[in-house]
Order: structure tokens, then sequence, then C-alpha cells
């Protein structure tokens, strides 16, 4: 019945093309209608019974896409999608995003970004419209801002407008606390290659690896920015990772704090912070951007927007310039930079090997910075003059606040009335800057 | 393959955490430094604290002050 309708409709379609063709040739060749034009004309309408036409939208509905998978349908990078992407991969996609939206609106996790993120991923699902391609709203946004790596960027400089150097200034050396959870990136940057060389679970290229292991850097720009640098085809699975992980601080930080420390050293009373003349905290960014522009241009990016973030703050003049960056600047790119994430979502992409290894990679390198942080603080404490509580380490993995807060949270379990919160914030500002410095070290690797 | 990951990777982490100490020792010395320097030839003013306005307020307006400022703790200590 169906091939016989059709057979007839081609005919039909291929009759009124030739009249029409040689009507044309016929009466008016001087403004002779393009042949192409015309063929376009006879297939936008012919007849139709209502029994066809409700045949021919069902082909149109999602519902057949999902039902009936088709060989070479495309994704928005116009690669082939398999035959369960288009079918049980979106449904378990749409599945994996209500998971995202419960963890966002129902505990709590980064929503911000989280909810933006999960949406573009339900969005980027939707089978025929196809809103990844290039004229599609995710795929404008991620050419937009994404693929050029400028969303990050502009976040960074309201992340810059927010940050007070204050604590660190005062303490300069709790800074090496923030380099020592850098190990989070480099160690888990040995995880992955060993994952893909030993188990061969996995394979990833030495350039995804680097671009997981940024994870560990706790940050959320820095990660988007290296992962569209090095491995946008991992983007997705990578931003979820990273801001899964960076609102599970509170769960995977403490145990791991605590197996690592005494509770005499928990319960150490750091000295009272010096107060820090408004002056140094001025000149603190171009310093920071003149050490950059010697030793590691490639983190020049990076910096250079938390600097003139943290530069426009902290002159003073500028106020209707920072609080811009601070509210509604960073607040316009967090929508775009969910969405345009979000659109990595897609089940072919996302659903596959790799990404659980990303997870697992993810979690290894939080706990080894954290860990590491805590370390570098004990080792700190031994020989430094002034006491040093080994907890404040951990606050090393960026994650500002939260990491700095959990820190707190710990040492006054311990000790009550033990405030640690300005203290970790050295370390937690240090480590904005030491991940930036890993992500310019690996940007320059591969350049 | 022609190297191994590993081992490349393993290069990647000595070059990258001697960088990363390297320059966050490099901008703790200078952030001692340019403490060192302000202090000394930018010192703050010390903001006189004016004593006239104490004066001029009565002491109802003191209690009153105190008041608020001891249910603005308790209020912040119930919330812990």
């Amino acid at each position: 019945m169906k091939l016989k309708h059709l057979i007839l409709s081609l005919l039909f379609a291929f009759a009124a093309l030739t009249s029409t063709v040689q009507a044309s040739e016929g009466h008016e060749a001087a403004a002779s209608v393009p042949a192409a034009q015309t063929q376009n004309a006879a297939k936008v309408y012919e007849e139709k019974s209502v029994g066809q036409l409700i045949v021919s939208f069902f082909k149109t509905t999602g519902l057949n896409a999902i039902i009936n998978p088709k060989e070479g349908v495309k994704n928005g990078e116009g690669k082939n999608i398999s035959l369960f992407a288009q079918s049980w991969g979106r449904v378990l996609m749409f599945a994996i995003i209500f998971l995202l939206f419960y963890l966002a609106i129902a505990k709590g996790f980064e929503p911000l970004l989280l909810l933006p993120i999960a949406f573009g991923g339900l969005l980027a699902n939707i089978p025929i419209a196809n809103m990844t391609g290039p004229h599609g709203m995710l795929g404008i946004i991620y050419n937009m801002g994404i693929a050029n790596e400028f969303f990050p960027l502009l976040i960074f400089m309201g992340v810059g407008a927010m940050t007070d150097f204050g604590p660190l200034l005062s303490n300069p050396k709790t800074a090496l606390l923030g380099g020592a959870a850098q190990f989070g990136i480099f160690g888990s940057l040995v995880g992955a290659a060993a994952l893909s060389q030993y188990t061969g679970m996995v394979d990833f290229t030495l350039k995804q690896s680097a671009a997981i292991s940024i994870i560990g850097g706790a940050d959320g720009p820095t990660s988007i920015f290296i992962a569209s640098a090095l491995a946008p085809e991992l983007l997705g699975a990578i931003a979820v990772a990273a801001y899964s992980y960076m609102a599970l601080v509170p769960v995977i930080q403490p145990p791991i704090m605590r197996a690592l420390t005494n509770p005499e050293e928990r319960k150490i009373v750091m000295k009272t912070t010096r107060k820090v003349n408004p002056l140094e905290k001025l000149i603190f960014p171009l310093v920071v951007i003149m050490m950059i522009a010697l030793i590691l241009p490639d983190a020049a990016p990076l910096m250079g927007a938390f600097a003139l973030g943290n530069f426009a703050k902290e002159s003073g003049v500028v106020d209707r310039l920072s609080n811009e960056m601070q509210n509604s600047l960073i607040n316009i790119v967090t929508i775009f930079l969910g969405l345009g994430v979000g659109s990595k979502l897609q089940s072919d992409t996302f659903l596959v090997a790799e990404s659980l290894g990303i997870m697992v990679i993810g979690l290894l390198a939080f706990s080894a910075g954290t860990a590491a942080g805590v370390l570098m603080g004990k080792l700190m404490n031994r020989f430094s003059k002034e006491p040093i509580n080994p907890l404040i380490g951990a606050a090393g993995v960026s994650a500002v606040p939260m990491a700095a807060r959990v820190v707190s949270k710990v040492g006054s379990e311990e000790k009550p009335g033990n405030i640690l919160l300005m203290h970790a914030m050295g370390p937690n500002v240090a480590g904005v800057i030491g991940s930036a410095v890993a992500a310019g070290v690996l940007l320059s690797i591969f350049k | 393959m022609e190297y191994s990951l590993v081992g490349e990777s393993l290069k990647f982490m000595i070059l990258g955490m001697l960088i990363v100490f390297v320059f966050l020792y490099v901008l703790v010395e200078v952030m001692k430094l340019q403490a060192k320097i302000i202090s000394k030839y930018f010192p703050e003013k010390e903001i006189p604290v004016s004593t006239s306005a104490s004066s001029t307020t009565d002491t109802d307006e003191e209690a009153r002050r105190t008041a608020a400022i001891i249910a603005a703790v308790t209020e912040f200590r119930k919330k812990k």
C-alpha cells in the first residue's frame, strides 16, 4: 500500500515537474526560471488525502524518530548518529537529565550552572529539531562563545571582581598550599593516561587526558576553557563532572582531611591575620599580570580576565563596571555557558565509556588535590615558625568559597570557636591562580 | 603508539608541578616584598576615631544601639 502511494506521488511530481519545465522553456525563454526552483515548488505541495497528511505528519514527530531510528541521521557537527543513540540513547539521556534537574533543584548541586546545562542537554536531545546544528539555538550559542573559549573568560572576569585577595596578602606563604593542591590535576593526568594505557577500558589521547585532568583544578570556567581548547568532544562530560564534584566538595573532602590529620593538628589555632593595606590589594592584580607576562603567557587569557575584574573592584573608582561584572554580566554569561555546554550532552557524544572514565578520574582528581593540599599543610606546619593548621591545605583546590567553608566547618567541629575561614581563603584564592597556571602549562605543552 | 602515555604524562606532571610551585613561590616573595615596601613608604593613614560623635549621642541612643547589637548577635547565634 505505502509503496504504491509513494510511487504514484513520485510519478505525479515528476510529471508536474517536466510539464512546468517545458512550459517555461516554451513561453518565456528569456526569463527562464531555474530548474531547481521549479523542482522546489513541485516538492512543496502536492495533493494529499487526510490519511496521507496524518501519516506524513507522524513521520515528522519525535516519537517516530525515537521508535524508528534511521541510518544516516546527522548530528549538529554533521556526524552520523548511531541507531542506539537515536532511540534508547535519547531516552537514557532524558533520564540522566532529569537526574541532573533533581540534583540541581532538590539537592542544591551548583544549581546556577547545572540547571542551564541540563536544560541545554534536554534541548540538544530533541530529535529532528537539530538544535545543536549551526543554525540551531544551542549551536549558535556554542559557536558564539564556547568553541572560541570566550564565555569562560567572561565568567573569570566576574570571579575576579568577586575575589578578595586580602587573606592571601596577609599571609602570603599559604599560597604554596594552593600550589600543592594542583597535584590533583597532574596526578589525575597520570591516572587518565594509565587508565587508557593499561586497562583498555577507555582510549584517551594525551590531549584528552590533559583536558580531563583539569577537573582537579576544581574550577568550572578553567575546566571549560581547557576542554574546549584541547578536547571539545569531551566538553559535556568534563563540565558535568567538574560542577557535580564541586557541589560534592562538602562530601568528598572531610573524610580525606580527617584521615590525613590527627586531632591535635586539627585543633591548631592560627594567628589572627594582619590588616592589609588597600594599596597592596590594588597592586596585586598588576603583579600577577606582570608575572604571567614574563613566565607563562599561555595563561594570559584566563589571568588577564581575572585580574581585570579584581583590579576594577580594588580600584574603587569604577564600581559601576565592577558591579556589572559581578552581577548582570556573569549572570547572562552563565545562562549562555550552561546552554552551550548542555549542547554537548547529546546521546551520541555523551553515552560513551569515556564519560564514565571521566567521572571516575574527576573524583580521583578532587581527592588527590585535597590530599596533596593537606599533606603540604602538615609539611609547612612542621617547618614554619607560626603554627599552620594543615586543614587549610584542603582549601587549595579552588572551588571558592565552598572549600574554605568546609575547612572552617571541619576545624570548628574539632575545636569549637576555632574559625579557620579567613585563613583558608588564602590557599583558596591561590588555588584559583594555581589552576590557571597549571592550565597555562598544559596549553603550552600542546601548542 | 610511539610514546608511552604514562611516561609522557609523568613528565608533564614534573614540569607542571614545578612551574606551579615556582610561580607561586615567586608570587609569595613578591607579596612579601610589596608589603614591606608599601608599609614603609605608603603607610596607611590612621583614621582618627572621632570622639565628638560619641559625646553628642545621649545615653538613650547608646542603650538602644546596645540593645540592637545584642538582638542581632542572639539572632545570628540562633541561626547557627
